[in-house]
């Protein structure tokens, strides 16, 4: 594990399922992640992911890349282009920095209107709490 | 004119995103700095330029900062293409006799105020709106959208991504301006993935290939040679200046004709400063290259010679020619190029803040995708 | 002061001001809404399942979620809810009088924008969260493609028992949704002696080319004479309409209101030899390419202007 080390990318295939599903599993019932007639009243084109799922896709990318015993430490995500059904986003990550057993690690999720997510970790890897 | 003149002084307002004073006193203050700068007083200035997109007439920012009569007072046109031309009409001025001293100066506030970002969206019927008038009601409104429509093909061309060829641009320009406390981005670096994570303003173009509209004012002080020797500062020896527009020129909307890979224009340039010097890109220790949009800045490179057709974004990123050292209009502030020339005085002085050791020949260049225009500095003797 | 500038000072006296005060998660942490998000998430990590299991770390807000069945009277009264902060009784009038503030104002649209977390410790099935939440900030007006609105922050400490175990922080923007404006006109043609012949040429549905009589170089943009050979004089050809894409823009910032960003903007060879722009209709605007044959149509936009946009040849 080295500053420069590019993660392997993931991509998501944006599906109207997932940004229901998200939302529900995060406990998120704002009429712009499930319907899409109040989504439009809003002024958004459709649904769109909420950041609570963006979040915990950005966290799986981390710690499937680090393995099971890595242990993210923090999470700064900010949101760019919204996530709308039928895009797909492609996560991508970047060590900058690495201390000790802690990685910090740049992510960036692109889908097809631009950056739908930046956002900077530090992971610890194969540590214990 | 070649080698007679030389630029003695540079003043410049702090670079900000609202001034909180009028443009006019932006003028104003810079050209005095310039003057102290110089060594000068009010009192030895008998030219003024500028450029004709100024607010501030000559008269007026002569009223003001305590100047006399006027014998050379020029405006050129054609946006941030007038930059080094304002030099070359200084230079052209003090060689025939016309002027001893002449300030050149641009100061706006063109991100508190009108902001070229902003877009167009009416113009005149005259010759020059309704050139515009072909393109405004598709949609293609701003600076960014015009010069992406240039950008898109030399990528296709060249088979290059927006964020290879571009990024490192923009890199580079944020590398300089991290070290420069003067910049708007100072201690602020990119990297490539932070380039290539920037929104989308007009695709290819993403937003941190675009300038830092900026509030200031900068103003530089021509005379002639055998003057300048003796005022306090070494002298920034104006080895050639040039202006250039390309058959079939337009204003940034210059696509109709072309292969739209280059900037016929540069190459205009570029011919007369290598003609007139009798140097080659080899011989060139810093270029100050405007970068409005980091895809220009790669046109010019190939343009002037640095590097063939569609490998301007190799070259800047193996670092091979030290680039915008001040962090250019990407990184430290869009003054419409003038800021530029001063950082190419200062490495012929010696006294950058990212200075290359020992520079005795600096490459400065105004805006493009409009008539442009150059120059070559060179320190004395 | 004027209404924007007195808002403004009214919103920034809510910062520092507390959003809740030792208010208690809905729910314990537990596998049930472990194993949900995980399946949403696609996330197969061991560590979150077993004797053993912990809580994805990034599952932090979820413990402090309201909920559909919402808090003391609120839902159903066309407020949304608003992510991250919980409703419960415990929930400070300032947050509320805030949001109030903002919807009163017609900035009645939310959505989040940055989420910062730090995680001190793993979560576990059983631990009883609480948590205190203040409002960081309240930015000055900001106008976003979405709308013109206020972001505000708030940031949340998470307790179980005396112990810190994580913080968030969390911003919003609440704005008024831009769509309420009426689409205004687009930029007209500048239209003068020179060129009235092109946009005449096109009220007609007719493209029309500038060819010099001298040389018979065809010509566009419209002008008084020809560049290649000087001459004065010229006539008009009759456009064929067919035209390949030469190269395009996608327009994105700034959000033009005559506009619908994205949008392509297409300079096209026309199979005459010269280049004219337009916009491109058949393909979505990320589907535009060089080289993609294209042929001519018009299109009326008001009483007053007509354009000629370029179908992609399917």
């Amino acid at each position: 594990m080295r500053p420069g080390d590019e993660l392997p990318p993931l991509t998501v295939p944006v599906t109207r399922t997932l940004i229901v599903a998200g939302a529900l599993a995060s406990r998120d019932y704002q009429d712009v992640h499930h319907d899409p007639e109040l989504a439009r009243e809003k002024g958004s084109p459709d649904i769109f992911m909420n950041i609570l799922t963006t979040n915990g896709l950005v966290g799986r990318y981390l710690t499937d890349h680090f393995g099971p015993a890595s242990v993210l430490r923090s999470l700064s995500i900010r949101l760019g282009a919204p996530n709308y059904p039928g895009d797909t986003m492609v996560l991508t990550g970047r060590v900058e920095a690495v201390d000790g057993d802690t990685a910090t690690v740049r992510v960036t999720g692109t889908n097809g209107l631009g950056a739908h997510v930046t956002g900077t970790a530090r992971i610890t890897v194969g540590g214990a709490s | 004119m070649n080698r007679r003149t030389a630029i003695v002084g540079i003043g410049a307002t702090e670079f900000s995103k609202d001034s909180g004073r009028s443009e006019l006193r932006l003028a104003v203050e810079a050209v005095r700095a310039a003057l102290d700068d110089a060594g000068l007083v009010p009192a030895d200035v008998d030219g003024l330029v500028t450029f004709t997109m100024d607010t501030s007439p000559e008269i007026t920012v002569a009223q003001a900062a305590g100047i006399g009569e006027l014998s050379f007072f020029s405006r050129v046109h054609y946006g941030g293409g007038a930059a080094c031309a304002t030099v070359q009409q200084a230079a052209l001025a003090v060689a025939s006799g016309a002027a001893e001293v002449v300030v050149c100066y641009r100061a706006f506030n063109e991100r508190s105020g009108r902001r070229f970002g902003s877009g167009v969206q009416h113009r005149e019927p005259s010759a020059e709106g309704a050139a515009l008038g072909w393109v405004l009601p598709f949609g293609l409104l701003t600076p960014a959208s015009w010069v992406a429509m240039t950008a898109q093909r030399y990528l296709h061309t060249y088979g290059l991504t927006p964020e290879e060829a571009f990024g490192p641009v923009a890199v580079t320009a944020r590398r300089y301006a991290a070290t420069n406390p003067a910049a708007y981005f100072h201690g602020r670096p990119l990297t490539l993935a932070d380039h290539a994570a920037s929104r989308w303003i007009a695709e290819p173009l993403r937003l941190l290939d675009c300038c830092q509209e900026t509030d200031g004012g900068q103003a530089l002080v021509v005379t002639s040679l055998d003057r300048a020797r003796d005022l306090p500062r070494p002298p920034a020896v104006i080895a050639a200046a040039a202006q250039g527009a390309g058959r079939g020129q337009e204003q940034m909307t210059g696509f109709h004709t072309g292969d739209l890979t280059g900037l016929p224009e540069s190459a205009v340039v570029a011919r007369q400063l290598w003609r007139w010097t009798g140097l080659t890109p080899a011989d060139i220790d810093v270029g100050i290259l405007y970068d409005h949009f980091t895809p220009f800045v790669l046109m010019q490179l190939e343009e002037y010679g640095f590097c063939g057709g569609g490998e301007a974004a190799g070259f800047v990123a193996a670092d091979e020619l030290p680039l915008n050292t001040h962090g250019g209009q990407l990184g430290e502030a869009y003054l419409h190029g003038m800021n530029g020339i001063a950082e190419g005085v200062r490495q012929i002085r010696g006294t950058a803040v990212n200075q290359v050791p020992g520079a005795g020949r600096a490459l400065v260049t105004a805006g493009t995708g409009v008539p442009t225009s150059g120059l070559i500095l060179t320190a004395d003797g | 002061m004027d209404r924007e500038e007195h808002l403004t000072a009214q919103l920034k006296a809510f910062e520092g001001r507390p959003a809740a005060t030792r208010a208690t998660g809905k729910d314990p942490v537990n596998l049930p809404m472990i194993r949900h998000w995980c399946e949403a998430m696609g996330d197969t990590n061991p560590a979150y399942t077993g004797p053993d299991a912990v809580a994805p770390p990034t599952m932090l807000q979820v413990w402090t979620m309201a909920g559909l069945s919402g808090h003391q009277g609120l839902s159903g009264q066309g407020r949304s809810p608003h992510q991250g902060l919980s409703r419960h009784q415990v929930r400070s009038a300032a947050y509320d009088d805030l949001l109030a503030l903002l919807d009163a104002a017609g900035c009645t649209s939310v959505v989040a924008t940055d989420c910062e977390q730090e995680y001190l410790r793993p979560l576990r099935p059983g631990d009883e969260v609480t948590f205190d939440t203040v409002i960081e900030s309240v930015s000055d007006r900001k106008t976003t493609k979405l709308g013109t609105g206020h972001f505000v922050t708030t940031r949340t400490d998470l307790r179980v028992g005396p112990d810190l175990v994580g913080t968030h922080r969390f911003r919003i923007l609440k704005y008024a949704p831009a769509r309420t404006r009426k689409t205004p006109p687009r930029p007209r043609p500048v239209v003068n002696r020179d060129n009235a012949g092109f946009w005449e040429g096109v009220r007609r549905h007719e493209l029309l080319i500038q060819r010099c009589t001298g040389c018979e170089v065809l010509r566009h943009p419209w002008l008084p004479g020809c560049n290649a050979c000087g001459c004065p004089d010229w006539d008009t050809v009759r456009a064929s309409g067919e035209g390949t894409v030469y190269s395009y823009v996608v327009m994105h910032h700034p959000p033009f209101p005559a506009f619908d960003p994205p949008y392509a903007v297409a300079l096209v060879e026309l199979a005459e030899g010269v280049r004219m722009l337009g916009n491109v209709v058949g393909v979505p605007y990320d589907k535009v390419r060089i080289g993609l044959p294209v042929r001519a149509e018009f299109r009326a936009y008001d009483d007053e202007l007509t354009l000629p946009v370029w179908r992609v040849a399917g």
